[in-house]
């Protein structure tokens, strides 16, 4: 057993949730306005355990969810909240919600729904051409799993071979239609056969499993053996955005999906496990505050892009 | 009368334009060349390896493989979006529509993918992909493969647009088009296809590239100014070739890509005959004949003598029989006629 890789994932879905909640009480307050922030509360074991499984040079494509896998990734929760503020310290210097960091592999898309997931396709076929073992993962919805994007690009990837992991994160809902009125098969990932592509259903409220799940996939991937779907079954806690009072939903229906909570099955395992104590647990919930004080810090004073930069970086 | 079916396939190549390049062959060679230069160019399409549809990457398979000339299914979602993850990922993608029409189906992955990334990144990815697009009526190819649908993609921000007219600006726009960072349309009309055009010594040269940007002046004139492009610049060199002997003297410029546009020729151009016509088979509403009449207008309103004009598809789908699909197209016809009434007023 490898109790840092534990203990890291707990912190890395403790970051996911304390970075976000800061977000969405900047915009509660009003100190941020525009789009609602879009939060992976109840979601974080999925970015988590996925992401663990990768290396440097490969690639993740985001959701508009997408904060959970920049954390993941290891970003600087500075630069994230910096861009969340639009500010021009942020990684897009204020263009996109969407973080993006090339450099540690994450493009964030998503303004379309399933928009990322062709284009992951052709990352995918980037790093087969180039000879390299390097490997790209699409995140997607349950929503974007009804899209004709992510078929053709399924289909592609069986046809071509392509080093590619599909990875939906089914939360039960697309905005306010639960995924079982849209989706007719058994599960999303029961369409992988009508493509010729291996899949796996995963309890995607525990990171260990996801993790499980995507280092088969990767492993294959690197081996030559084409792309996998998996679908990570979760929960959506805090509504498609942050303003949604969901009131679609019953009160024990949202109670339930509270018990899934992943940090708290984590803490709860670890805990049991004897891997983890409660002051333990105190000061990496301290360590991550801190963390996201500093981030808030570091966006709030950071200066708003320059007018005239919205004329910078349309050509290359 | 100067017919558009003189371009439509069939017949013999008259002797004089056998040692011409025929226009599809030029840009064949422009790809060859740029795929020998750069490991990173590939190709992507339907039936490219196999049976190319028109010809254009005809025997490419035969010298790069099918690595590199990848036939592939009919998704143009999953192949826009492929040509585009896979130029971040420092490929230099090509891609052939069988029709023009069909990147309708991919139009998101077009103009919110492959144009707005660099944009929404802050600059930190780079799109080089080349879509090239079979454009254009005249062939009786029905409403869904005969459009020229440019003035929807100029209109993106972050897509450059090319149109070549002759055999030599094929080649040395899509060597641009292949070298540039940037997401490239290259529009290729049909009927086009099989025409051969005189070509100067430089078109054997494979540095010899033409940048993006610069008109070119088809016909020097001092009366009025035809701004054209693809098969409207011959039909507008036949229109003057023929007002000449009226004594009407004609100015023909090719803008010869879309974006960027070389506004400076043509202002400089309508400055000097003080009359302006745009003809295109674009559909007239929002198209860009009328972008053209709105850049003279803002930058050269007191040279103009006579009140802009504009010929195009006046709105209809382009017909299927060719009597129908006449009486919505410009043509040589249509643009004397015009330019009568203009030089007459």
């Amino acid at each position: 057993m490898n109790v840092a890789m534990h203990l890291g994932l707990l912190r890395t879905m403790l970051l996911i949730r304390r970075l976000e909640t800061a977000w969405a009480d900047a915009y509660f307050q009003e100190e941020i306005g525009g789009i609602p922030p879009a939060l992976s509360t109840g979601q974080e074991a999925v970015s988590a355990g996925a992401c663990a499984a990768l290396e440097p040079g490969d690639y993740v494509f985001t959701t508009h969810r997408g904060q959970a896998p920049q954390v993941a990734r290891g970003l600087d929760p500075k630069r994230i909240m910096a861009e969340l503020y639009c500010r021009r310290t942020g990684y897009n210097k204020g263009k996109s919600y969407h973080v993006t960091d090339v450099t540690r592999g994450v493009i964030g898309m998503g303004g379309i729904v399933a928009g990322q997931v062709p284009v992951a396709g052709g990352m995918a076929l980037a790093q087969k051409l180039g000879r390299s073992d390097r490997v790209s993962m699409a995140f997607f919805g349950d929503g974007a799993s009804n899209e004709g994007a992510v078929h053709e690009t399924a289909n592609l990837a069986a046809m071509w071979t392509l080093p590619l992991i599909l990875l939906c994160e089914n939360n039960g809902y697309c905005v306010t239609q639960p995924v079982a009125v849209a989706v007719k098969a058994v599960s999303i990932a029961d369409r992988a056969a009508g493509y010729g592509l291996p899949a796996a259903v995963v309890d995607g409220n525990d990171p260990l499993v996801v993790y499980d799940a995507v280092a088969a996939a990767v492993a294959r991937a690197r081996a030559g053996g084409g792309a996998t779907l998996i679908e990570a079954k979760t929960v959506r806690l805090g509504g498609h955005l942050a303003h949604d009072p969901q009131s679609y939903r019953s009160k024990e229906e949202l109670a339930a999906a509270w018990e899934q909570c992943p940090i708290k099955r984590m803490r709860e395992r670890l805990l049991a496990e004897g891997l983890l104590t409660a002051e333990g647990y105190a000061r990496m919930e301290a360590a991550v505050e801190g963390e996201v004080a500093a981030a808030v810090e570091f966006a709030r004073q950071s200066p708003f892009p320059e007018p005239r930069e919205a004329f910078d970086d349309l050509w290359a | 009368m100067f017919d558009r079916r003189l371009f439509r396939p069939g017949g013999p190549v008259p002797q004089r334009e056998r040692e011409w390049p025929s226009f599809r062959g030029a840009i064949n060679e422009a790809m060859r060349e740029e795929m020998r230069r750069d490991p990173a160019v590939f190709q992507m399409g339907e039936d490219i390896a196999g049976a190319s549809p028109f010809g254009v990457t005809a025997r490419l398979v035969t010298e790069f493989g099918t690595e590199r000339v990848r036939d592939t299914p009919c998704s143009e979602v999953a192949v826009v979006g492929a040509a585009v993850g896979a130029a971040m990922g420092g490929m230099r993608p090509i891609v052939e529509f069988q029709f023009g029409d069909f990147l309708s189906v991919a139009i998101d992955q077009l103009t919110h993918q492959a144009a707005m990334l660099r944009y929404l990144t802050g600059g930190q990815v780079k799109v080089p992909i080349v879509i090239r697009l079979p454009c254009g009526g005249g062939q009786g190819a029905g409403s869904q493969h005969s459009q020229s649908l440019y003035s929807w993609f100029a209109h993106a921000p972050g897509i450059k647009v090319a149109l070549p007219a002759t055999s030599m600006d094929a080649k040395g726009l899509m060597k641009s088009a292949i070298r540039d960072d940037n997401p490239v349309l290259f529009f290729e009309h049909k009927a086009l296809y099989r025409t051969r055009w005189p070509a100067p010594a430089e078109f054997r040269d494979p540095n010899h590239v033409i940048p993006f940007g610069r008109a070119a002046v088809r016909r020097i004139g001092d009366d009025l100014t035809v701004v054209a492009t693809l098969t409207m610049v011959h039909h507008a060199l036949a229109a003057a070739e023929a007002l000449a002997k009226e004594g009407v003297s004609v100015e023909v410029i090719d803008p010869r890509t879309l974006v960027p546009l070389d506004t400076e020729t043509i202002i400089q151009s309508v400055r000097k005959t003080g009359r302006l016509l745009a003809v295109d088979e674009a559909y007239l509403t929002c198209g860009i004949q009328g972008e053209v009449i709105a850049l003279v207008t803002e930058h050269a309103f007191q040279a103009l003598k006579v009140a802009p004009r504009r010929l195009g598809n006046p709105g209809v789908p382009v017909p299927f029989a060719p009597p129908l699909e006449d009486a919505v197209l410009p043509d040589q016809e249509r643009i004397t006629s015009a330019i009568r009434d203009m030089v007459s007023a």
